[in-house]
């Protein structure tokens, strides 16, 4: 259907007969701001995190805005409460809960301008670990899979997010650097030629054991990594998360991907958005975007060093890359002192050179973009404390 | 049986002797004896002389033994139970077959006492007129037309006339033409075939009779009793003038129906079209209560219902898909098209399996009488057609054909878009052949094809197969029947190629056999019976995908094939209880059944219909009923005379539709699957009270109606959020049985005549939706009422026509809607490491409000009548005021920020022309 539409389309662009503009229906600048909750009642030696924000006009800007000076708590059925603190803007934390896990709980959240919403009473759903994660090389890329598997076949529904650090270089090793005056030899602790890179999960990831006897996730995908990625070009790591949920908190999840992860249009199968277990105290039809789970979230880390990938690999640098000769005296003009001298000059010094039989003083450098040179842009060079 | 002649009149005079004689005696033994020996034998044994004609005679072989009888009762047992008759005159004896010869002079000859005048009819024959009598065809106004079997004192009471009423010209029935007994409410409509049934008093009448595009005319009768009288009606050949929307003139007061619109072609012809093709479907959706899927589409809504609630019908054949290129053009040919009928409400009795509509789209019949034609070139397509007789007067053909030539404006599209292609054609022949004056034998038959390809990448290919044939068969002047039988097929497939080891076919096809057989019987001029029975065998391949040529890696998917008989008997009755007062009641029930070979899945009770709750699954073996839907469908209506010129009519009808289309786009797409009923998917019911008030003025030449309705759908079907509907195993688990409602107002005001002609009219509704299976999991908006995709509260059109000679007419066209709903993303916000965008409930918001009007303007060469040649043109523009109208919209992330657009299909105006020529 969709390529039928392009296909139209182009026929009507080729006559000349349609036409394309910008469409701001008066809904989309003008709705209330909802409130989003996420995160889950951590019922592991971890500390329970639940970040507030709000959603923002579809043409601002700002991917969302943070939900500050809120009073959240988790509470039981028996009436203990758990008072979360907010940690930085929008994130709340508490120590580690140590829940029980026959008992149901719900997140109780005042917000600044007063309103109190709670989550529905959830079920503690216990997590089984993570039995393994591992990978298939593909035509095009790694496959990476998780295992796991209930031995009392209760769980039955899992969702899955990762963290994952990579060690990566950038196009050129730059052994020179300006301090403002000149350009000297960079010391270690200035090297910017290896970096870690990190990310986190965007997509939601699902695994559902429904259809089978036993309560076992075999080889459920969790993400696909291109041959010519730069996360595999030294050494990758994941830290996947592991969580259990309710047939419930299941559905919501499932709905949530099949809406949200890919924009409308209305080629597409008719959008809905499915209401969480969040509510409004006072007016439950006001929409809250958002489901909490009470579990204890299960995570293993893995490794993955390139030599253990096929050599034929070979990564792709994001960027177009390209080295410069700057000249000290060129046709009377010090190149150098105009080009990477002053601080923040978009070229970096690679390295030096010298004309025959010059060794004095270098008589320009190999200079490139800092995209080029410079890896930080894209991650740090401080390594990880568990990266081994 | 005994046959009515319409005879010339011959006194015989003979002197009456006989009675005087004394009767002589015979003794015979005949043992399977000839007439020739029989005579012999009598002859020889008496003086009386036999006249017969041996020719007739042949078929007789007399068996008797009798001893001293009279010649009469040799006679007599002779001729017991056969066609022969004697007459004894004298010593001479007349044999005769068929007829009776009256010895006697007819009673009241010498005028006898009062009173004592018989009024036994005693048919009076020309015996010397021994041929059998053409039925007279009356083609002349001023004549008296003598009808039945003379007799010289007209009987009171009533016969029954029949007959057909046809083109002089081209032998062409003339459907729905008017017949009215002059002075009197008598009068009938002419049927799809051109016939009539009218049962009047006996004596001396005057006929008028008016037809759709023919000049009125009328016809002097004397009828004796029942007969048959075929009408010649000339053509009107004054151009565009005809804009009659309806045969009858009155047809809209005095019909009993409520919500049935008829267009001619020449109607439909006035309309301007975008690319200048006259386009059936296009003007369906000026009408009111009919609403337009997209400008690009031909799908249409109809009262709130879904596209796939329309029943498409070609001479009977259902068309699955009515669309050429994209939606552009109608798949019917406007020069093979007669009429256009669609019922919105009162759905007649021997319709079903569709829940919104009926349309019947009915071809022309060919020239019975010489050989014509037509072409016509426009901007991307050309036709051609020919028709004529095979056998003058008896068998004629009509021929069509259109394709498109619409390459070269791809080939002007950007390197990248070169090599897309999209072309169709449709071909339609039909054949006609009267057997005799009772039956009548009509072939048509019809192929599309469309293809179209994306820059050398998947090609997609549609294509309709109908064949029918119909058997008209006349059992009397006031019963006939009707039998089809044929077969429709619709398939699609799309194929890859571009990469040989992704490279695959998709195909998709439907099949339907179909038999009908309809009758009609005209018990009174009061009453009108009709019933019959029909049955459709489905044969669907939801889905079959392979991989395309030898190096592709391509699993096959099959998903199995379905099979399902439907069926159904109906009887109808309208019934003029009053002069004013006519009910009309129908009942069709109809029967489904779903048939193996196949493999049922079964889920648990009250449960979500999911895989994780399938708790069984039975295969069945071929033709094995697995399960059936049966039930009456209720068609009635009533109307009531408010005087000459008004009526109020009220109606309340019940559907079944036991196939469904499978589509989560608005339009009816070539990519979309059927879905036959089955266990799990029940089939969709429908009901509908409507009532309408009609008025007339101006003689006939203004007609206003306003009709209100309220409609219920109960197990429509809708789809999950990210439902698969191809090559799905199990669609159950995807979709979701909906309740429906639609209610609204339709008002028409049409004038039919004069220089200005045209119609108008406005059309307020709403259609809502819900989901409130408790099994169906997530419910869209919590199973609250939501506007369905075509909800669109208000929508005006305007379709004129201004004569300002004979030989040019300009035409204007104008349309407002008000915007389709949509479901809008209304916020943005980051979860799970990602931008969601937070839509609204479903179709919350609208696209913005639809206006467009169109001009047009008709030149036609001169109008000599004799001339070989009839050229005109059509020259206008689509979208005169260039409104860039929203087709759709859709968002897109740049940047950061989330964007919307819009995107308009004719968003300038687009002028046309197309020239025309008849031969």
């Amino acid at each position: 259907m969709k390529s039928k539409m392009l296909l139209l389309w182009l026929f009507i662009l080729s006559l000349n007969l349609g036409c394309k503009k910008a469409y701001n229906p008066p809904a989309v600048t003008a709705p209330s701001s909802y409130l989003v909750v996420e995160g889950v009642i951590n019922g592991n030696s971890d500390s329970t995190i639940i970040k507030l924000s709000r959603t923002v006009n579809l043409s601002q800007n700002t991917k969302s805005k943070t939900e500050t000076n809120a009073k959240l708590s988790v509470e039981d059925v028996s009436g203990n409460i758990y008072a979360l603190k907010e940690a930085s803007s929008g994130r709340y934390t508490c120590a580690p809960l140590n829940l029980d896990s026959t008992k149901k709980y719900r997140l109780h959240i005042q917000t600044n301008n007063g309103k109190t919403y709670f989550s529905d009473y959830v079920q503690f759903t216990p997590t089984p670990a993570i039995d393994s994660i591992g990978y298939h090389i593909t035509s095009n890329g790694l496959q990476i899979y998780a295992n796991t598997h209930d031995p009392k076949n209760n769980t039955r529904y899992y969702r899955w997010d990762f963290v994952e650090t990579w060690r990566f270089h950038s196009k050129y090793q730059s052994v020179s650097i300006t301090n403002g005056t000149d350009i000297v030899p960079r010391r270690p602790d200035q090297m910017i030629y290896y970096c870690f890179g990190s990310d986190v999960s965007n997509n939601i990831i699902l695994g559902s054991t429904e259809k089978l006897q036993q309560d076992v996730i075999y080889q459920n995908p969790i993400t696909t990594i291109v041959s010519t990625s730069e996360k595999i070009e030294i050494k990758y790591s994941i830290l996947l998360k592991q969580y259990a949920l309710t047939k419930d908190a299941y559905l919501y999840w499932q709905n949530l991907k099949k809406n949200t992860e890919q924009l409308g249009s209305i080629f597409d199968a008719q959008p809905s958005t499915s209401s969480g277990n969040i509510h409004n105290a006072a007016d439950p039809t006001e929409p809250v975007i958002g489901f909490i789970s009470a579990t204890n979230v299960k995570s293993k880390r893995i490794f993955i060093s390139n030599d253990a990938l096929p050599p034929s690999w070979q990564p792709a640098y994001p960027y177009n890359c390209g080295t410069d000769s700057v000249f000290v005296n060129y046709n009377g003009r010090n190149q150098v002192a105009l080009f990477l001298i002053p601080i923040g000059s978009a070229s970096i010094p690679i390295y030096p050179f010298y004309y025959p039989g010059s060794t004095a003083r270098p008589d320009g450098y190999i200079s490139s973009t800092i995209s080029c040179t410079d890896c930080t842009i894209r991650g740090t060079t401080k390594q990880p404390v568990f990266w081994k | 049986m005994k046959k009515c002649y319409f005879v010339f009149f011959l006194l015989i005079l003979i002197k009456v002797a006989f009675a005087q004689q004394p009767a002589k005696t015979f003794s015979v033994n005949f043992h399977e004896v000839k007439i020739e020996q029989f005579v012999a034998e009598l002859e020889s044994k008496s003086s009386y002389h036999f006249y017969y004609n041996p020719a007739q005679f042949d078929s007789l072989k007399v068996t008797l033994e009798v001893a001293n009888v009279p010649l009469q009762t040799i006679l007599e047992q002779s001729f017991r139970n056969t066609s022969f008759h004697y007459a004894i005159v004298g010593q001479q004896v007349f044999l005769t077959k068929g007829r009776e010869l009256q010895t006697t002079l007819a009673a009241g000859f010498f005028k006898g006492k009062a009173g004592d005048v018989s009024h036994e009819t005693i048919p009076i024959v020309d015996y010397a007129n021994d041929q059998d009598k053409k039925i007279p065809e009356a083609t002349t106004e001023n004549k008296l037309y003598e009808i039945g079997i003379k007799t010289n004192e007209i009987k009171p009471g009533t016969a029954t006339l029949a007959g057909y009423v046809k083109d002089i010209k081209s032998g062409e029935a003339v459907i729905g033409a008017s017949i009215k007994v002059v002075d009197s409410k008598i009068g009938i409509a002419t049927d799809q075939f051109g016939y009539y049934s009218l049962t009047l008093p006996r004596g001396r009448q005057t006929l008028s009779i008016r037809g759709l595009g023919m000049r009125d005319t009328r016809r002097q009768i004397l009828l004796y009793s029942n007969g048959k009288l075929n009408i010649e009606m000339q053509e009107q050949i004054t151009s565009l003038k005809e804009v009659k929307i309806s045969a009858e003139k009155v047809a809209n007061v005095r019909s009993g129906e409520l919500g049935v619109n008829r267009l001619d072609i020449k109607a439909i012809k006035q309309v301007p079209a975008v690319f200048g093709e006259a386009d059936v479907l296009r003007v369906i959706l000026t009408l009111p209560g009919v609403q337009s899927v997209g400008e690009a589409t031909t799908g249409f809504n109809v009262r709130g219902g879904a596209a796939d609630q329309n029943l498409i019908l070609l001479n009977d054949a259902t068309i699955y898909n009515p669309a050429h290129f994209f939606g552009f053009f109608s798949a019917f040919n406007p020069d093979i098209v007669k009429d256009v009928q669609l019922y919105k409400s009162s759905i007649p009795e021997k319709y079903g399996g569709r829940l919104s509509s009926v349309l019947d789209v009915t071809d022309r019949e060919g020239n019975k009488k010489n050989f014509t034609g037509s072409a016509g070139i426009g901007l991307l397509t050309s036709r051609f057609n020919i028709e004529g007789p095979i056998v003058k007067d008896k068998t004629s053909f009509i021929f069509g054909g259109r394709t498109t030539y619409s390459d070269w404006l791809l080939k002007l599209l950007p390197e990248d878009y070169k090599h897309s292609q999209a072309s169709f054609y449709d071909l339609n022949l039909d054949i006609s052949h009267q057997i005799n004056e009772r039956n009548n034998i009509y072939i048509t038959s019809y192929l599309s094809n469309d293809k179209f390809k994306l820059n050398s990448d998947t090609a997609y290919a549609y294509s309709n197969t109908n064949v029918n044939i119909k058997w008209k068969h006349n059992f009397s002047n006031r019963f006939y029947s009707v039998f089809t039988a044929g077969n429709d097929h619709y398939q699609y497939n799309t194929s890859s190629s571009d990469n040989p080891v992704n490279a695959y076919k998709l195909g998709f096809d439907i099949n339907q056999t179909n038999f009908k057989a309809d009758f009609t019987y005209y018990v009174n001029p009061k009453n009108t019976v009709d019933f019959g029975l029909s049955s459709i065998l489905y044969k669907l391949n939801p889905g079959d995908f392979e991989p395309n040529g030898s190096k592709s890696l391509v699993v096959p998917d099959v998903v199995s094939a379905e099979r399902a008989l439907e069926s159904a008997l109906y009887l109808g009755d309208k019934y003029d209880i009053t002069p004013d007062l006519l009910v009309s009641f129908g009942l069709r029930y109809s029967l489904y059944n779903y048939l193996g070979p196949q493999t049922v899945n079964y889920y648990a009770p009250n449960l979500p219909r999911e895989s994780v709750n399938l708790i069984d699954s039975t295969t069945y073996k071929k033709n094995q009923v697995i399960n059936t839907y049966h039930g009456p469908e209720i068609r009635a209506s009533v109307r009531y005379n408010l005087g000459d010129n008004s009526s109020i009519k009220a109606g309340y009808n019940t559907l079944r539709q036991y196939i469904h289309l499978l589509s989560n786009t608005t339009a009816i797409s070539p990519t979309d699957v059927w879905k036959l009923s089955d266990p799990n998917i029940k089939p969709q019911y429908g009901d509908q009270v409507s009532l309408g008030l009609y008025h007339n003025a101006k003689a006939n030449t203004i007609e206003l109606s306003v009709e209100v309705y309220y409609k219920r759908l109960k197990d429509y079907l809708d789809y999950k959020s990210g439902a698969t509907l191809v090559l799905n195993h199990h669609v159950e688990t995807d979709v979701i049985n909906t309740q429906g409602k639609a209610y609204g107002a339709e008002f028409l005001l049409r004038k039919t005549a004069g220089k200005l002609n045209g119609w108008m009219s406005y059309t307020y509704s709403r259609t809502f939706l819900k989901q409130d299976d408790p099994n169906a999991g997530d419910l869209i908006n919590k199973g609250n009422y939501y506007p369905a995709n075509f909800d669109k509260p208000h929508s005006f059109n305007f379709t004129g026509n201004y004569r300002l000679s004979h030989r040019f007419s300009v035409s204007l066209n104008a349309t407002y809607s008000t915007g389709r709903p949509i479901t809008l993303p209304i916020a943005k916000y980051q979860y799970a490491g990602a931008e969601r965008v937070y839509y609204s409930d479903r179709n919350q918001y609208r696209i913005p409000d639809y206006f467009r009007s169109d001009f047009s303007m008709n030149i036609e060469g001169n109008h000599k009548v004799h001339q070989r040649t009839h050229n005109s043109f059509t020259i206008g523009v689509y979208n005169l005021t260039g409104r860039q109208n929203a087709y759709s919209t859709y968002f897109t992330s740049e940047g950061g920020a989330i964007n919307g657009y819009q995107l308009s299909i004719f968003a300038r105006p687009i002028p046309f022309i197309n020239y025309n020529i008849r031969f």
